[in-house]
């Protein structure tokens, strides 16, 4: 395992130890983020879809 | 345009008798309930929208009826309620359903009707996020403090945290939005988010 360090420089910020996998809060607050992620995901996906019906509705 | 009166027809759901400010403000969650948390009372919903809303909500909901019984799939009312510019949790989808199984999700069906009581609660709800919040969530990964994530932590944090996103769908997300240096600038980002 060790050469693959050698290979490539490790940023030193970038440490995938740091993820919180078992923080609770951390978790609410990726899901939160994720869901406006999926939220935007689906918006851009249907106004790509439907341009003229999508952009009646955008007059909310 | 063929006008779409049935949708104003007078609302069997309404069961709700003008209560004081309990209807209009539902209570949160009394606890940080865990994995199984209470179905909500659909019943004791108020809904409450303007007939412009309902009509671009029955028009929204009419394109996603793909078999032409004026009923939606328990699983593409998360996406329905997207598209009207909501952004529930799946979590929070599968809680507004009932706690569904797999098999629900797939062929149980629902009208519009139905659906408007569910859309209300998301609407309705007290914790949504706002751009402040998910800046400050995309901060926590600032490690500089300089007002940029890295690109490739970012994927790992949607992939490996919260409710788990497919590389496709990062993929997607993340198109054109890391620098040169694979550097995400997540104020930009997440206006550009909200922006649609």
């Amino acid at each position: 395992m060790d050469c693959r360090n050698e290979l490539r420089p490790k940023p030193q910020d970038e440490d995938i130890m740091d993820i919180p996998l078992d923080d609770p809060a951390a978790n609410k607050a990726a899901a939160k983020i994720q869901a406006s992620f999926r939220g935007h995901m689906t918006r851009k996906k249907m106004k790509d879809d439907k341009p003229r019906v999508e952009k009646q509705r955008e007059r909310k | 345009m063929a006008p779409k009166k049935d949708a104003k027809k007078a609302e069997p759901a309404k069961k709700a008798e003008p209560a004081p400010a309990s209807a209009s403000a539902p209570e949160p969650a009394p606890a940080p309930a865990p994995a199984a948390a209470p179905s909500i009372d659909l019943s004791a919903v108020k809904v409450d929208f303007t007939p412009d809303q309902m009509d671009d909500y029955k028009e929204a909901f009419g394109l996603f009826d793909r078999v032409g019984d004026s009923k939606v799939a328990y699983e593409q009312v998360a996406d329905i309620m997207r598209a009207l510019g909501q952004n529930p949790t799946n979590k929070d989808v599968q809680k507004i359903l009932g706690n569904p199984s797999a098999d629900d999700m797939a062929n149980k069906r629902l009208d519009f009707e139905g659906f408007l009581p569910m859309l209300q609660t998301v609407v309705n709800d007290p914790q949504k996020g706002t751009f402040d919040d998910y800046v400050e969530g995309l901060r926590v990964f600032d490690k500089e403090g300089n007002g940029t994530v890295m690109g490739a932590e970012l994927r790992i944090v949607l992939a490996t945290l919260g409710e788990k996103m497919k590389e496709t769908e990062i993929d997607a997300l993340m198109q054109g939005q890391e620098d040169e240096n694979g550097c995400v600038n997540y104020e930009a980002f997440v206006k550009h988010i909200m922006s649609v």
